[in-house]
């Protein structure tokens, strides 16, 4: 079963001193259970590939299905809906709300949705990525990047969605954090969980099962690693 | 309610400058409670003090001495009640104190129908005894059946008037009331001081006004007529601008406050840009982000709108003990309601101060706000 699907997606930035195409005729599906990586230079579109399948930004043209829902031409608030019950983000930056601990970051999503029991799922989405429950009282600037990752990821689990989406989640990590995080990550989604990878390092890319190479907003190549 | 919370942590997150938030608020919200029940209060002891009736039209001499016998006569023909009055300033023994006070000389079937008594009894026709006003029974403390001396005259005090506070006709309070008789035996004067005209339908009293002037000031303008009714209007509408003017000095500095908070809250939004960009990303709507902003205006408006008005309070104490020397007027309802008008323009000027910002932190766009550093 496909979970994103897209068909010829070209994103043109315009800009003053003339337009730049940053996805250039994209076509590609992704099936339920994938563990995906996008690689390629600086500037070639995976950031820009990744906020359209994230429902972030829309394409100049051409469809973009997301779980079965086709995104074009929806409002603020169905996309935000989306994103908070379908898609699960891991930022480079780790991205974790400064006013919350760990815990209510975890918390926070099902919080949106309206979930009953935020609490216990919390902590036991802390414990499932190998944080001790008394981290859960820590506000993010009191652990460390590699521990605001983890919590980064169990936030993007929180609501159970289809697809979680990293760009460069291992940028600002060192070597043995980064496979932590991978570690996780594949863990994850050896559980059922589509996964969507951006990175520069082939280490990263190489816990993926498939390769998108993006060259200059076009899929170059797709490699398989398994 | 986790929206109301962040706005809480993120309020304590810069504790400095949200105090100083609230100080604006505090001071804004104190300036409004405490000169609107400053203005009240002075309106409330105004009324007090103002003997008021509207159905008066008093009549003065003009350019002659007094209103004469004949122009008199002419008065008690269009009026249905019409009482003339001599006055005269002069020494008086009280209690073996001397004093000068206001003496004044009424019919004495006319009195009962402009003064009240306090004690004692009203004068009899003719009669050679006198009143007294209730300031000076207080401050000589006079008691009925005690004699009072003017020039060689010694009249018994047979009645103590009630309080009747500044009025436009007379003024009794500090004044000794004595019959027209008693009057001429102590003066020579003709003709009247004054005239107090009573109309019986407060709707007829512009037409009587109007009415003497024409019939006594055919030739020559002998008498000012003045209406009690439009007196006490100018000075209801003078307390009333009063009022206004003290809750716009109130105002600016309310105003002064809503800027303090709109240049809080967008720097707020500006420093957590890429905060807000995160919180839309994971799945918060502009609604939510706005709901947020909001909140914490309120919550600085609500603490600063409080506190401002207990202040307020304090100070409207202060101000009625130590100028009015009268501390009822402060819980009087209508003082009492700036209280809460001082509370509710706090609330609001936050709130409002609050909107454009929170609109501008829900419309910022996710990925740029993400990009943001
Ligand atoms: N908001 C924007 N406005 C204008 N141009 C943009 C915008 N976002 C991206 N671009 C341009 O689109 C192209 C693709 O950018 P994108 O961020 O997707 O690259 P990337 O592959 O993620 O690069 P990197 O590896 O450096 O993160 C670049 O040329 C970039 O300058
Ligand atoms: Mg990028």
């Amino acid at each position: 079963m496909k979970v994103v699907e897209l068909v010829e997606v070209t994103k043109v930035y315009e800009l003053p001193r003339g337009s730049i195409k940053a996805l250039d005729n994209v076509s590609a599906s992704i099936e339920v259970g994938e563990f995906i990586s996008v690689m390629g230079p600086s500037g070639s579109g995976k950031t820009t590939l990744l906020n359209i399948i994230g429902c972030l930004d829309m394409p100049t043209s051409g469809r973009v299905v997301i779980g079965g829902e086709n995104i074009n031409g929806l409002g603020d608030d169905q996309l935000t809906k989306i994103r908070r019950d379908k898609i699960g983000f891991v930022f480079q930056q780790f991205n974790l709300i400064p006013t919350l601990t760990a815990l209510e970051n975890i918390e926070y999503p099902m919080i949106l949705k309206g979930l009953n029991g935020h609490e216990e799922r919390g902590k036991e989405l802390l414990r499932s990525v190998g944080l001790d429950e008394q981290l859960g009282e820590n506000k993010p600037n009191e652990l460390s990047g590699g521990e605001q990752q983890r919590v980064a990821v169990a936030r993007a689990l929180a609501n159970d969605p289809d697809i979680i989406l990293a760009d460069e989640p291992t940028g600002n990590l060192d070597t043995k954090t980064s496979k932590d995080i991978m570690g996780l990550l594949k863990a994850t989604n050896e559980r059922g969980k589509t996964i969507i990878v951006v990175t520069h390092d082939p280490l990263v890319a190489s816990y993926t099962k498939r390769t998108f190479k993006l060259v200059d907003g076009r899929v170059d190549r797709v490699g398989v690693f398994a | 309610m986790i929206f109301f919370e962040f706005a809480k942590r993120n309020l304590t997150r810069h504790k400095f400058r949200s105090v100083l938030a609230i100080i604006g608020i505090v001071i804004g919200v104190m300036a409004i409670t405490a000169l609107g029940i400053l203005g009240n209060s002075v309106r409330l002891a105004a009324s007090e003090q103002l003997y008021m009736i509207g159905n008066e039209v008093v009549v003065f001499p003009y350019g002659e001495e007094a209103v004469s016998e004949d122009n008199f006569k002419l008065i008690e023909k269009t009026a249905d009640v019409a009482i003339p009055i001599n006055s005269m300033t002069d020494k008086a023994v009280l209690n073996g104190e001397s004093e000068l006070v206001m003496i004044y000389g009424m019919r004495s079937e006319d009195i009962p129908k402009l003064l009240e008594k306090e004690d004692g009894q009203f004068l009899k026709h003719g009669s050679l005894n006198c009143l007294v006003g209730s300031r000076l029974a207080d401050n000589y403390e006079l008691r009925v059946g005690e004699r009072a001396t003017i020039k060689s005259q010694k009249p018994r005090i047979v009645g103590i008037l009630k309080e009747r506070g500044i009025g436009f006709d007379i003024n009794p309070d500090n004044a000794i009331i004595v019959s027209d008789k008693m009057f001429s035996s102590l003066y020579n004067s003709s003709g009247y001081n004054l005239v107090v005209v009573k109309v019986d339908k407060i709707e007829d009293v512009e037409e009587v006004r109007k009415e003497i002037e024409d019939r006594l000031n055919k030739k020559e303008k002998v008498v000012l007529v003045m209406e009690m009714k439009m007196i006490v209007e100018g000075i209801k509408e003078f307390f009333n601008i009063l009022s206004m003017f003290l809750i716009g000095i109130g105002s600016i500095s309310l105003v002064v406050a809503g800027v303090s908070i709109l240049n809080v809250m967008m720097m707020s939004t500006v420093e957590r840009t890429k905060e807000i960009g995160v919180m839309r990303a994971i799945g918060t709507s502009k609604r939510e982000i706005l709901r947020m902003f909001l909140f914490e205006s309120l919550i600085l408006g609500a603490i600063g709108g409080v506190i401002g008005a207990i202040f307020g309070f304090g100070v409207g104490f202060l101000v009625d003990v130590l100028i009015l020397k009268e501390a009822s007027y402060l819980f009087a309802p209508s003082s009492i309601l700036y209280v809460f008008v001082g509370t509710a323009f706090g609330i609001g000027t936050s709130v409002i101060s609050g909107l454009y910002p929170a609109w501008k932190a829900s419309r910022l766009k996710p990925i740029e706000a993400l990009r943001y550093e």
